[in-house]
């Protein structure tokens, strides 16, 4: 009885995202939408290009902030399951399970504890850049090839020193391939952000669901952020490492 | 003069098992010598090695060095003062060669410019151009890597050289290059050095002393190469040597340790009387054609003699031309490839010094003078 007065809260809530959410909001776009065939509207999105500007820097702030602290906590847990190997199965089993949780899902059964907000938002998404970040983390530890750790041990490097001047500058690609398939995906989820009423993209993408121009703008600003976050962290990826950059130039 | 290393019964036991990996190892080496542990695969020559920089923990027993023992030391500061080469070599692909060099002296604490100097004398030491210190390792060859990986070993100074394997990755070309030019290096350093190896004609070339091992780290023999080649202490290391162990003794001599045959000496319009004249009870029965400084020009046949002078073109060739700096190994598989019964030997300005041949090296290796000569290592041949 109490685990179901515990679950009506929750499910209140979503009553408030009743089914008017998904229709349409306002009359401005009907008249351009008359035309079914019509595919973008221009005069539309140049008349309404700024509504999409608080939409967007939300955007960014919502998948900035998840990717730090997702980063942080994967990193760290990763340095523990390195140093303690037995945390290895039981981090990549919680991190996965995490994972596995479905992102609207998540949103709901956070709100009793967080409530709706950014916050609540946040802290899904960054449940969700766990795993990977972790994974990519262990897996280039490991990578590290023995006859390095063997030669820096036996020159007299302290575990610590050998960590961070050597295992973790040379883990550093699959680190930050870990990053940029965070980010891009997390980009792609915190336009469900809405549902947590998180703002985002996902806000004017669900004001207008039906208008396709609208579909079209949010969404492609969303796709050009999620490029735009993967350049620049390829970009530090490749400054952080020109023992790889020299290489290739022999090749 | 004090040991620079000496294992006292030091035993490595792994988990619970009741066999030891080195059972009691009792060696001592003396500094500036390098000592080669050899041993078939598992003997437990590495981790022998590698109980002295505390890379392996001593299970029971103590290794010293100069009189400390390891167990006393901080094992990171230990490693700092003993240089480490390895097999695979693991130089630090994301740091320059001058980076990786500079690793300990920079774990010490140098100043830059005595960093940036000393590196740049290490790397010409170990014959690389100081230039190559601003690429990365991916960019150098496997030899030049491994030159790298000896200067870094090097960089601060250290009491005691260990080397596993250090030229086993490496091409047999450029093994044999980096074998003569750590030998030469040595020879100007004079570094304590524990070298593993299980090549045992590596052994021989490098060691002062050479350790043979056999399961458990025992020691089967500690004797120089001459002794270990001329006086196998049993069957193991007898096997171990190898059945052809009078060749390699050839390897550690040079021509001009033996006293050479003379033959009969001819100059161009002679006349062939006298030639034959000399023949006569000569050591040699072919006469040698020499020219006015008396450098080997060919050999004279019968069909030359039998002209009223000596011609200029002598019927036979001059053949292989030996020096007397050759590596006697070297001079034999000249003389064997030559298909010829004598060659010529000459010294360094080109004269002729003597006449070789096989009959002459096995006469000599079943002497007693032969037995009881001593190879320094000053003296041992590396070209």
């Amino acid at each position: 009885m109490a685990s179901l007065a515990a679950l009506a809260l929750p499910l209140a809530k979503v009553g408030e995202v009743g089914k008017d959410f998904f229709h349409e909001r306002s009359s401005e776009t009907l008249s351009c939408q008359a035309n079914p065939d019509k595919l973008f509207c221009f005069e539309w999105a140049k008349d309404n290009i700024d509504r999409y500007g608080t939409p967007t820097v939300q955007h960014i702030e919502l998948v900035a902030i998840s990717i730090l602290a997702g980063f942080a906590v994967a990193f760290a847990l990763a340095l523990l399951a390195h140093r303690h190997h037995w945390l290895r199965t039981p981090l990549l089993a919680g991190t996965g399970a995490l994972y596995t949780v479905p992102s609207v899902a998540f949103f709901f059964l956070l709100l009793p504890l967080t409530g709706r907000g950014r916050d609540t938002a946040i802290i899904a998404l960054s449940a969700y850049t766990l795993q990977i970040i972790y994974r990519n983390t262990m897996t280039g530890l490991a990578n590290v090839p023995a006859s390095v750790k063997d030669a820096g041990r036996g020159m007299g490097l302290t575990g610590r020193q050998l960590l961070w001047r050597v295992e973790l500058p040379l883990a550093t690609p699959e680190i930050v391939a870990g990053l940029r398939i965070a980010t891009v995906s997390t980009v792609a989820l915190a336009t469900l952000a809405v549902f947590a009423g998180g703002g985002g993209l996902g806000d004017p993408i669900y004001d207008h669901i039906t208008f396709t121009t609208n579909i079209i703008l949010a969404g492609g600003i969303a796709m050009l952020m999620a490029i735009a976050f993967d350049l620049i962290l390829l970009g530090i990826q490749r400054l952080a490492t020109p023992w790889l950059r020299a290489a290739r130039g022999q090749a | 003069m004090p040991s620079a290393v000496r294992y006292e019964n030091a035993t490595k036991r792994y988990g619970d098992s009741t066999t030891a990996a080195v059972d009691r190892l009792n060696l001592e080496v003396a500094a500036g010598e390098i000592c080669v542990l050899v041993g078939p695969s598992g003997c437990g020559k590495t981790t022998a090695m590698r109980l002295v920089n505390r890379t392996v923990e001593l299970s029971e027993g103590d290794v010293l060095i100069g009189g400390e023992s390891v167990r006393e030391r901080d094992p990171a500061r230990l490693r700092r003062e003993t240089g480490y080469v390895i097999q695979q070599i693991g130089l630090f692909p994301h740091r320059t060669i001058a980076e990786n060099v500079a690793t300990v002296p920079q774990l010490l604490g140098w100043k830059k410019d005595r960093i940036a100097a000393r590196t740049t004398e290490l790397l010409a030491l170990v014959g690389l151009d100081p230039e190559l210190g601003g690429r990365y390792p991916a960019q150098l060859s496997g030899g030049q890597q491994q030159r790298v990986g000896v200067a870094r070993a090097l960089a601060a100074d250290p009491l005691v050289m260990l080397m596993d394997e250090p030229f086993g990755a490496i091409d047999p070309i450029n093994r044999e290059r980096l074998q003569n030019e750590f030998l030469r290096l040595q020879a100007e350093i004079g570094k304590t050095v524990l070298f593993v190896t299980h090549d045992i004609d590596e052994a021989i070339k490098m060691g002062d002393r050479i350790a043979v091992m056999r399961e458990g780290g025992r020691v089967a023999q500690y004797a120089t190469p001459a002794e270990l080649l001329m006086d196998p202490a049993d069957e193991f290391v007898e096997d171990f040597v190898g059945a052809d162990r009078a060749l390699k003794r050839l390897a550690l001599m040079r021509v001009s340790d033996i006293s050479l045959w003379e033959a009969p000496l001819a100059h161009v319009g002679q006349a062939t009387a006298e030639v034959r004249a000399k023949l006569r009870g000569a050591e040699v029965p072919y006469p040698l054609l020499v020219d006015s400084e008396r450098r080997p020009l060919g050999w004279l046949s019968e069909r030359d003699l039998a002209a009223e002078t000596v011609p200029a073109q002598p019927d036979s060739p001059l053949g292989p031309l030996l020096d007397l700096d050759d590596v006697m190994r070297d001079a034999l598989a000249d003389l064997l490839q030559g298909e010829a019964q004598y060659a010529a030997v000459a010294d360094r300005s080109g004269r002729i010094a003597g006449v070789l041949s096989v009959e002459i090296i096995s006469e000599f290796l079943a002497s007693p003078a032969a037995k009881t000569e001593e190879h320094g290592a000053v003296e041992r041949p590396h070209d």
